[in-house]
C-alpha cells in the first residue's frame, strides 16, 4: 500500500514538481519563460495528448522522434489500455515515471497547462474537444477530418481563430515532396488552366453484419466514448471501426478527404472557398450496422468553373490520389511518393522566383513545433482543413438526399433546400453541447 | 378499304408500342437445356423466373434429348424468339440446327450464354466466336488465347495450356471493367458475389468481345490463378448480340450463386441488352457492393409495402434490409414532396405502432430527423416522455425545427 498512491495524489505530486521547477525543469511549459509571449527555441515544447489510440500513438511517436523538440507530460483516453500504453511510451521517452493520465478530457483541461496538445479522437468528438482545447489557448496538432458536420467545423474554426492559437492539421501529405511538387506545378499552370480535378479515395470493404449486444470491455468507458453521439448498446465496434458508422464518421470518404481533397484544393487555389453545386450518388450496404457509403461518386462545381469529382478509387482511371487536369495536360499525385503527368517533362519543370511558391515543410510534426516557437502559421491551418472536409460533408448530403445541393461558400449555407440544411449539424445528446466561441 | 387496312395497322402498331412501354412480356425467350454437367434441372426454372420477373421476357424452357439421344429431333424454331438462353453443355446439335442458330444470331437474335454453356461445343467454330471465351472440352492454345486482367491491364495471353479451371467455391468480389456499357452503367463497380465457382483460364477467339467485369482468382483461397478472370462479357456476332455470364453455378433451388442479386440483375440487364442493345431497367435498391453478398432467395425484388410491413420488426442482431430499403426509397423520392410525405406517413405509422420495436423506431427517428416535415412532429413529441426513445426523439425534434 505504501508504494501505491491514488491517481489524484499522483497528479497532485506531479503538479508540485511542476511548481518546484527544480527537480525536473524540462516539464515546465516553455511558454512560462516567455519571449514576448513566445517560446524560447532552446526549450522543449511541453505537450499532452488526448486520444491515444492507434492514430494518437502514431502522432506521439512522430513527435518523440523529433530531436529534443517536445516533452509529453500528460495523456488522456477513455480506454485504460490505450492510456497505459501511452503512459509507458511517455515515461520511456522521459526516462521517468511521471506521465499523468486522465480518463476524462475535462479533467485534463482543468489541470494541465501544456504548450500544445495532440488530438486524435473519433470525428463525433471533434466539435466539442477541438473547440474546448482552443478556448484553453493550447496550441493544437489535430487529426483530420476536422469535423463530423459543417456546424462543428465552423465552431472549431472560429474558436481557433478567436484564441489565436497555432493549429496544425494532421494532413501530413502536405509535408511530402511529391504532393508539394504536384500542387506547385498545378497552381503555376504547368498543365494549363485547371478545369477539372479527380480525387480518388479508398473503396469501401466488407461489413460485419448485425452483431449482438456485447459486454463493454472493462477498460473502455463506453458512455464517454459515445459522448455527444446517440446512445447505443456496445456491439463490439469502437476504436478504429467507428469509421464505418454514420453517427461517428462518413467512412473512407470523410476519413480521406482531409488528405487528397486537401491536396487538390492546395494545387487549385481552392483552399479558402468551397463548391457552389454538389451532386452525386453513393452505394450503401444493404445489411448490417455499418452504414457509410461503400462507393461514392460526386461532382463539385466551383464558382470559377473548376469541377472536382470525388469518388472511391475503383471508379477512377488513375485510382487513388489527386489529378489536376488543365487545358494542356494533367498531373497526378498519390502516396508512395507517386507523381506522374500527361507529359513526363512537366515533372521536370522548375518553378521560377516570381511564381507561386507553396509553403514548404520537410516534416509535418516539426513544422508544428517550429510554428509554436515562431508564432507563424503552419502548413495545414484550420481553415483550409475545414474547407477540405466540407467538400466531403456536402457530398455526403448530396448522396443522402439524392439531390443536387446548392452551396454558398461565403455564407456557408445550403441554398433552397431545408431538408439538406438540417444535415449541416447533428444534434448532441444531453448534456453535451458545442462550446460557444 | 385501303384506308381501313392502314388504320388497322396503325392501331396494331400502337398496341404493340403501348405494351412495350408497359414492359409487358414482349420478348419471347427460349431457354435451351437438357444436357449439362451441371444441375440443369435446378438452373433452368430459376433462369426462367429471373427473366420473367422483369415483366419484359416470357420464357419457354426447351429440353433437348438426353445425352446420346437422337439430336435430329431437336429442331427449335429460333426465329420465333427474341432471346435464346443457353443452359446447355452436351451433345452436338444437328448441322441443320446449328445452321438455324447461326442464322438466328447473324440476323440480330439475342443470346445469353450462361455458366457451363461456355464449356459446350468445343469444335464448333462459330459457336466459340459467339461465346468469345470457353473452357474445358480439350480447349487449348489451338482455340485462342487466354484473356484476363493483370494489374488492371487487359492481357491477351497466347501461352500454351488447357482452357478452363476453377478453385474451391467461395464468395468473391466482382469488379466492373467497363462502367459505361448499358449493362454495367450505374452499378457499383465492386460487389461481392454469392458462393460460386470462379471460372478461370477461359480461352477462345475473343473476337468482338468486351469484358464488362472480372473477378480476382485469389490463390490463397483455393487454387486460383492470381489473375482477374472475365466474369461478364458481351460479344457481337454480325447483327447478333451475346451476353456471356460465367457465374451462377446452380445448387438445388438455385443456391447462392443464382440467388445473388448481382447475378440476377446482370442477367436481367444482359438479356435486355442482347435483345435491344440498350437497358431500360432501373438499378434495384439491393444490388450488392463490396459490403457483402446480397441474396434474393425467392428471386423477387422487395417492394415498398413489404419493407414497410417489416421495418417495425427490426431489432439488434436482426436483418437491417427493410430499413435499408426505406433509406434507398427516400433517396429515390428526391424532390418528390408528395411521395416523401406519403412515405413519412407510413414511417410515422410504424413510430406510433405498439408492435414496432424500440430499435426500429430509433432508426426511423434518425431518418425523420432530416426528411420529415411538420407532419411527424406531434408523434415525435409524444416519444420524448418514452425513456427508451427520448434521445432519438430529441435528436429528431432538434433538426425538425424550422430551418431559417
Amino acid at each position: 500500500m505504501a508504494n501505491k498512491s491514488s491517481r489524484r495524489e499522483f497528479v497532485k505530486r506531479s503538479a508540485a514538481v511542476v511548481a518546484g521547477a527544480i527537480v525536473l525543469p524540462q516539464i515546465i511549459p516553455s511558454s512560462a519563460f516567455g519571449m514576448g509571449g513566445r517560446i524560447a527555441p532552446s526549450d522543449r515544447i511541453v505537450m499532452g495528448a488526448i486520444g491515444t489510440g492507434s492514430q494518437g500513438m502514431s502522432n506521439m511517436r512522430d513527435f518523440l522522434r523529433l530531436k529534443d523538440a517536445v516533452q509529453f507530460v500528460a495523456v488522456c483516453d477513455v480506454d485504460a489500455l490505450h492510456l497505459a500504453k501511452a503512459k509507458e511510451t511517455v515515461n520511456q521517452a522521459n526516462k521517468n515515471s511521471d506521465c499523468r493520465t486522465y480518463g476524462d478530457y475535462r479533467e485534463f483541461l482543468e489541470k494541465e497547462k501544456p504548450d500544445a496538445v495532440s488530438l486524435a479522437l473519433p470525428d463525433h468528438w471533434h466539435g466539442i474537444i477541438y473547440s474546448e482545447v482552443a478556448n484553453k489557448k493550447f496550441n493544437v496538432y489535430g487529426e483530420k477530418p476536422i469535423c463530423r458536420t459543417i456546424k462543428d467545423g465552423q465552431t472549431i474554426v472560429n474558436t481557433v481563430k478567436k484564441n489565436n492559437i497555432i493549429w496544425q492539421t494532421g494532413s501530413w501529405q502536405r509535408s511530402l515532396p511529391n504532393f508539394h511538387h504536384g500542387a506547385e506545378l498545378a497552381i503555376n499552370g504547368r498543365v494549363g488552366k485547371i478545369k477539372y480535378i479527380e480525387v480518388g479515395l479508398p473503396d469501401g470493404n466488407k461489413c460485419i453484419g448485425t452483431p449482438p449486444i456485447q459486454e463493454v470491455p472493462a477498460e473502455l468507458n463506453w458512455e464517454m466514448w459515445l459522448g455527444p453521439a446517440l446512445k447505443v448498446p456496445y456491439r463490439g465496434v469502437s476504436h478504429w471501426d467507428w469509421r464505418w458508422i454514420l453517427d461517428y464518421s462518413g467512412g473512407q470518404l470523410t476519413d480521406w478527404a482531409g488528405h487528397h481533397v486537401d491536396i487538390a484544393n492546395w494545387g487549385a487555389g481552392l483552399e479558402h472557398t468551397g463548391p457552389v453545386e454538389i451532386s452525386g450518388a453513393g452505394v450503401y450496404p444493404v445489411e448490417g450496422i455499418y452504414n457509410v457509403p461503400v462507393e461514392y461518386d460526386f461532382l463539385c462545381k466551383y464558382a470559377n468553373g473548376i469541377e472536382m469529382r470525388v469518388a472511391n478509387a475503383s471508379r477512377l482511371p488513375l485510382g487513388m490520389g489527386t489529378t489536376w487536369h488543365g487545358d494542356l495536360g494533367w498531373v497526378h499525385v498519390d502516396r508512395g511518393n507517386k507523381i506522374s503527368a500527361s507529359d513526363p517533362k512537366i515533372l521536370d519543370e522548375v518553378i521560377g522566383e516570381n511564381e507561386i511558391k507553396l509553403y514548404k515543410s520537410e516534416n509535418h510534426w516539426q513544422n508544428f513545433i517550429d510554428c509554436v516557437r515562431s508564432g507563424k502559421p503552419t502548413i495545414a491551418p484550420i481553415e483550409v482543413a475545414y474547407r477540405a472536409i466540407s467538400v466531403a460533408l456536402l457530398g455526403e448530403i448530396a448522396m443522402t438526399t439524392g439531390q443536387t445541393i446548392k452551396w454558398d461558400p461565403d455564407k456557408e449555407e445550403i441554398i433552397g433546400n431545408p431538408r439538406a440544411g438540417r444535415m449541416l449539424s447533428r444534434p448532441y445528446r444531453q448534456p453535451w453541447t458545442l462550446p460557444t466561441v | 378499304m385501303k384506308k381501313q387496312y392502314l388504320l388497322l395497322l396503325f392501331v396494331a402498331g400502337l398496341l404493340t408500342f403501348v405494351s412495350a412501354c408497359k414492359n409487358e412480356a414482349v420478348y419471347k425467350t427460349l431457354i435451351i437445356t437438357g444436357q449439362n454437367n451441371h444441375n440443369w434441372k435446378a438452373s433452368s426454372p430459376v433462369l426462367k423466373q429471373i427473366l420473367d420477373e422483369t415483366g419484359m421476357f416470357t420464357a419457354d424452357i426447351l429440353i433437348t434429348p438426353e445425352k446420346g439421344g437422337d439430336m435430329n429431333t431437336f429442331n427449335p424454331d429460333f426465329s420465333k424468339y427474341k432471346l435464346i438462353v443457353l443452359d446447355y453443355n452436351g451433345d452436338s446439335w444437328s448441322e441443320k440446327t446449328n445452321a438455324a442458330f447461326l442464322e438466328y444470331v447473324k440476323n440480330g437474335g439475342g443470346v445469353v450464354v450462361y455458366h457451363a454453356a461456355d464449356n459446350s461445343f468445343p469444335a464448333w467454330k462459330e459457336y466459340n466466336e459467339m461465346i468469345g471465351l470457353g473452357g474445358w472440352g480439350n480447349r487449348t492454345e489451338k482455340d485462342g488465347p487466354y484473356v484476363y486482367y493483370k494489374n488492371n491491364q487487359l492481357v491477351i495471353d497466347t501461352a500454351a495450356g488447357k482452357g478452363g479451371s476453377h478453385g474451391k467455391r467461395r464468395e468473391f468480389l466482382v469488379r466492373a471493367r467497363i462502367t459505361d456499357h448499358p449493362i454495367t452503367k450505374g452499378l457499383p463497380v465492386r460487389w461481392l458475389h454469392g458462393n460460386d465457382e470462379l471460372y478461370s483460364q477461359l480461352r477462345g477467339p475473343a473476337k468482338n468481345m468486351q469484358i464488362l467485369a472480372t473477378a480476382f482468382a485469389d490463390s490463397a483461397k483455393g487454387g486460383g490463378t492470381r489473375r482477374d478472370e472475365p466474369m461478364l462479357m458481351v460479344i457481337s456476332y454480325e447483327k447478333g448480340r451475346i451476353f456471356h455470364t460465367a457465374m451462377g453455378h446452380a445448387d438445388e433451388g438455385g443456391g447462392p450463386a443464382m440467388q445473388c442479386v448481382g447475378f440476377i440483375v446482370t442477367l436481367q440487364r444482359g438479356a435486355e441488352w442482347a435483345v435491344t442493345g440498350d437497358v431500360t431497367q432501373p438499378i434495384p435498391w439491393d444490388f450488392p457492393s463490396a459490403a457483402g453478398v446480397v441474396l434474393r432467395p425467392d428471386f423477387k425484388e422487395m417492394k415498398l409495402d413489404e419493407a414497410m410491413a417489416n421495418v417495425g420488426s427490426y431489432d439488434i442482431a436482426k436483418s437491417t434490409k427493410y430499413f435499408s430499403y426505406v433509406q434507398s426509397h427516400i433517396r429515390n423520392l428526391a424532390g418528390d414532396e408528395q411521395g416523401l410525405l406519403n412515405l413519412e406517413k407510413m414511417m410515422v405509422k410504424v413510430l406510433t405502432s405498439n408492435e414496432a420495436t424500440v430499435e426500429a423506431k430509433k432508426l426511423l427517428l434518425r431518418e425523420l430527423s432530416w426528411m420529415g416535415s411538420d407532419y411527424s412532429v406531434p408523434a415525435i413529441k409524444n416519444l420524448v416522455s418514452n425513456t427508451e426513445l427520448k434521445d432519438e426523439a430529441e435528436f429528431a425534434l432538434a433538426r425538425l425545427q424550422p430551418v431559417k
